[in-house]
């Protein structure tokens, strides 16, 4: 007898610590620089998929810190000329933020609680700069969803700096998305999004008139460490829960030094 | 060869400036063209002309310059001082990280040269950039031998389109 009670607290624990770990977040990144030379201007593109260990959808995410290598070069970005302001960009979209605010451009695969768990797109996420934050750099992402869940949606990010391998990081609070109204909230499962000046064009006064010319971005750091330049993304769920996960852009191929531009 | 220019230059305003000391203190001050308070003074005479006049400047400048050249974290701005001490103004600015940066800055008025360390936070919201901190005096030529200072006020603006720059130095600087 004593020894089936002793089998059933096993099994029990077993279960337990079984379905604990299935309720584990996993995470997966993907960055990359374009164009990717050693000291070039480039436009940081970056992605992460959630899941948790049984392929399910995630927890509502509150929050994800990218940390960035050491070593980007933010002295002669032109990026983010122009300040977006939040409740300008909530009311009427990027469409209402000077062009010269805009810094890059993604999409979003979220997964409501009651859907198919295909996970459904939101094709248009755009990211502009806004007013600083005790002297930090703030990046804005409007998300537009139309369907399942109709809602333009402000999050903001903060560049800060960082240390060790990392130079910089950029945090974002995620605001909880209600699927309905008092709903479940929403789960987001992917995110891709630049930081760059591809696709974009900024406007200045050149004799009087408009004229439309490209930014500068951030420099891809002169020298490459030791197996490549490392992002690390840290997420929080509102379960409490946490996962991180890490990846390397390789050192480009030596060619010969790279100018800015 | 700025350096190497600047070397021969203060030596020959080396020469002038016994000379000057011998005609007075007075006339040394108008010279220099700068507002000058002397805070202790050692003995001074024609028959002492080695003796050097401890002074301390209120530093109050305004410097407005342009990009020469940028290499990595580094910016080269070169442009004009105005203010108490007037004269061409150097900066080398490195921008460190998001937030910080340090500066080495030169102004060379006629008379002399002064070179100095600074630190600063920094900011950049939309098209400009601004940061603010302190500049060291480490080093000084000319009339400005010997010059040092510590903790001086240490602040500018950066256009970001094209990175002329507006910097600003006050505080007391002893000679």
């Amino acid at each position: 007898m004593r020894r089936l009670a002793t089998a059933l607290t096993l099994a029990g624990a077993l279960l337990w610590t079984s379905t604990a770990l299935a309720e584990v977040e996993q995470a997966s990144l993907h960055a990359s620089f374009s164009p990717d030379r050693l000291g070039a201007s480039t436009t940081i593109a970056f992605g992460f998929h959630l899941q948790t260990t049984a392929g399910l959808a995630p927890p509502p995410l509150q929050s994800v810190v990218l940390h960035m290598p050491a070593g980007l070069n933010y002295t002669l970005t032109t990026l983010g000329l122009s300040i977006c302001q939040p409740a300008v960009l909530q009311a009427r979209g990027p469409a209402g933020c000077p062009p010269n605010s805009r810094v890059g451009s993604g999409s979003a695969i979220v997964e409501v609680p009651f859907g198919t768990g295909s996970g459904h797109e939101i094709p248009e996420i755009q990211a502009v700069v806004g007013p600083s934050h005790d002297g930090n750099m703030v990046v804005l992402f409007y998300a537009n969803g139309q369907t399942p869940v109709f809602a333009q949606l402000v999050f903001q990010g903060e560049v800060l700096p960082d240390s060790g391998l990392f130079g910089s990081q950029l945090a974002t609070d995620v605001p909880l998305i209600s699927s309905v109204p008092n709903g479940p909230d929403v789960s987001i499962v992917e995110v891709k999004s630049t930081i760059g000046p591809a696709g974009l064009t900024y406007y200045r006064h050149v004799h009087g008139r408009l004229a439309p010319f490209k930014p500068l971005g951030v420099g891809v750091p002169e020298r490459c460490p030791k197996g490549g330049f490392p992002f690390t993304a840290s997420f929080a769920f509102e379960d409490g829960s946490n996962a991180s996960t890490s990846t390397t852009v390789p050192c480009p191929p030596p060619v010969h030094r790279a100018r800015r531009g | 060869m700025r350096i190497l220019e600047s070397s021969v230059r203060n030596s020959r305003r080396g020469l002038r400036r016994a000379t000057i000391a011998s005609a007075g203190l007075a006339a040394a001050i108008a010279a220099s063209g700068l507002t000058v308070a002397v805070t202790s003074a050692t003995a001074f005479s024609a028959t002492a002309p080695k003796a050097r006049q401890a002074r301390t400047i209120a530093l109050n400048d305004t410097g407005r310059l342009h990009e020469t050249g940028h290499h990595g974290f580094r910016l080269d701005e070169q442009g004009t001082a105005t203010g108490t001490i007037k004269g061409s103004i150097y900066i080398h600015l490195n921008i460190t990280s998001t937030n910080h940066v340090t500066a080495e800055v030169s102004i060379y008025p006629s008379n002399g040269s002064l070179t100095g360390q600074g630190s600063a936070s920094y900011r950049s919201e939309g098209g400009q950039a601004t940061f603010s901190g302190t500049l060291s005096i480490s080093r000084g030529t000319g009339s400005y031998a010997g010059a040092h200072a510590s903790a001086l006020r240490f602040s500018g603006t950066i256009q970001r389109s094209n990175d002329a720059t507006t910097v600003h130095v006050s505080g007391n600087l002893s000679t």
